[in-house]
């Protein structure tokens, strides 16, 4: 489920920016995660896929990087169950 | 009056550096502070530096880590000192010198490069770009403290055409750029393996660029660059050499011997430089496969796992730690720790220790993912299994 998955990356990437003290605009699927507009760096980023694998169980870069900027389109890659 | 421009500064060489514009007589302008060490943070400073150092004869320290690292320079005559990225310890400190970094990059004018500073300028790599913006009479941008989001917008501002950076840099630019990217003439990757999937979509993305992966090391200097698109380098420069470097593998390590190495560089005696790099040969390929000492590759820094676990192991309350690598596509990886607290103690507590152990480290160094645990999985040897997942 995209919005599941939505709210899940939601209350990660509020868990890492809290982590540096610091606090999320509202967030929709069109939020760009690099662009400037979230207090977020390539770490965090990083930090975050970490903690999607942890707690979906999928790696959808398992078999090499797929494109995304926004949490919609990194929400979609998550969607269908492993 | 005007000191005299070296002659590894062309003289169409202009540098934008944060809010300033400068070009060798405004670079000549600038006071350099005594003592032979500079805080390497501006282009700007580091540049009038280096002139300033070679005009006086003398010794050059680049400093990247603060005050501490302030103390002056036993040598004499002009040289220049680098400090390793290392992020445990004390930096490593490489001399250079000067006039072997430059020589290689003269006649190479190319007067309408607009270049994109993405290292820091006392880094190896940052002191690379910025030699050659200066010596084809190229642009140089700089943007002091800025994350990927403000390069992706000075290069737009700018209209950047030669960009070097990290494969995580550039993971992190193409998310960042999205469709709206600069029309790049020359992309070069540096300061970390970089792998075949970044490689295509570099290409699709800047097809009329030149594409370019860059070995080198602060201990050894620049020793090639890879153009056929391919991550590795070919298996028969092992036995040709390259670019004036002769390369071997022993015992599944890298080993080099290159005229540009560092002044009294540690090697065997017959000027075969150990890399510590894993390397191993797949077909017509030589590739790279990670280190030897167990540094990790975090966005470009090499971190030691042994040792930050080393910190969270003498945390009170802590009864057994392990800090594991683990990869992820933006910055290849990333150090996860898991921890067995000691019966009794309050988790909040724990964790706020934990992360004060590692605070003062640079942010790649730090766990991003602290786990706590009854008990740390132990790999099939009965030791903690430290191998990143795959």
């Amino acid at each position: 489920m995209t919005d599941s998955m939505l709210a899940l990356i939601a209350e990660e990437l509020g868990r890492i920016a809290a982590d540096k003290g610091e606090a999320l605009p509202a967030l929709t699927p069109d939020s760009v995660f690099l662009d400037g507009g979230l207090p977020i760096d390539s770490l965090d980023l990083a930090t975050l896929l970490v903690v999607l694998e942890q707690r979906t169980g999928q790696d959808p870069f398992r078999a090499g990087f797929r494109h995304f900027t926004t949490l919609g389109e990194l929400a979609a890659l998550y969607a269908v169950p492993a | 009056m005007t000191a005299d421009r070296p002659s590894w500064i062309h003289p169409g060489f202009r540098l934008i550096d944060g809010e300033g514009t400068f070009g060798w007589s405004e670079l000549a302008a600038l006071p350099i502070p005594a003592g032979g060490v500079v805080f390497g943070n501006r282009v700007s400073t580091v540049v009038a530096a280096l002139a300033a150092a070679q005009r006086d004869d003398t010794p050059l320290r680049l400093a990247r880590h603060g005050e501490a690292s302030m103390d002056p320079s036993a040598r004499t005559g002009f040289s220049v000192t680098l400090e390793s990225s290392g992020t445990t310890g004390t930096p490593k400190r490489i001399t250079h010198n000067f006039n072997r970094l430059s020589d290689r990059l003269k006649g190479l004018s190319d007067v309408g490069a607009r270049w994109l500073l993405t290292y820091e300028p006392a880094a190896f790599a940052g002191l690379q770009v910025i030699l050659t913006a200066a010596a084809a009479g190229a642009l140089l941008v700089s943007v002091p403290g800025g994350g990927v989001a403000e390069l992706v917008r000075a290069s737009r501002q700018h209209a950047v055409t030669h960009v070097s950076g990290t494969p995580s840099f550039w993971r992190g630019f193409l998310m960042a750029a999205g469709d709206a990217v600069p029309p790049l003439r020359s992309v070069t990757l540096g300061g970390e393996a970089a792998d075949q999937p970044l490689l295509d979509r570099l290409r699709q993305t800047f097809p009329e660029a030149r594409l370019r992966h860059i070995y080198a090391s602060t201990e050894a200097g620049a020793l090639f660059a890879v153009a056929d698109g391919r991550a590795g380098f070919p298996a028969e420069w092992l036995s040709e050499g390259r670019d004036g470097v002769a390369l071997r593998i022993r015992d599944g390590v890298l080993e080099v011997r290159s005229p540009r190495a560092m002044l009294a560089a540690p090697g065997t005696g017959d000027g075969w430089l150990d890399t510590g790099d894993l390397v191993e040969v797949a077909g017509d390929r030589v590739l790279f496969a990670g280190r030897r000492d167990g540094l990790v590759n975090v966005g470009g820094v090499k971190v030691s796992p042994e040792a930050v676990e080393q910190r969270l192991l003498a945390v009170p309350g802590v009864a057994d730690a392990a800090v594991v690598p683990v990869a992820n596509p933006i910055t290849g990886f990333l150090l996860t720790a898991t921890v067995v607290p000691a019966p009794g103690g309050d988790e909040a507590a724990l964790r706020a220790a934990l992360r004060a152990a590692t605070a003062d480290l640079v942010p790649a160094a730090r766990p991003r993912v602290l786990t706590l645990a009854a008990h740390i999985p132990l790999g099939a040897t009965g030791k903690k299994s430290r191998k990143g997942l795959p």
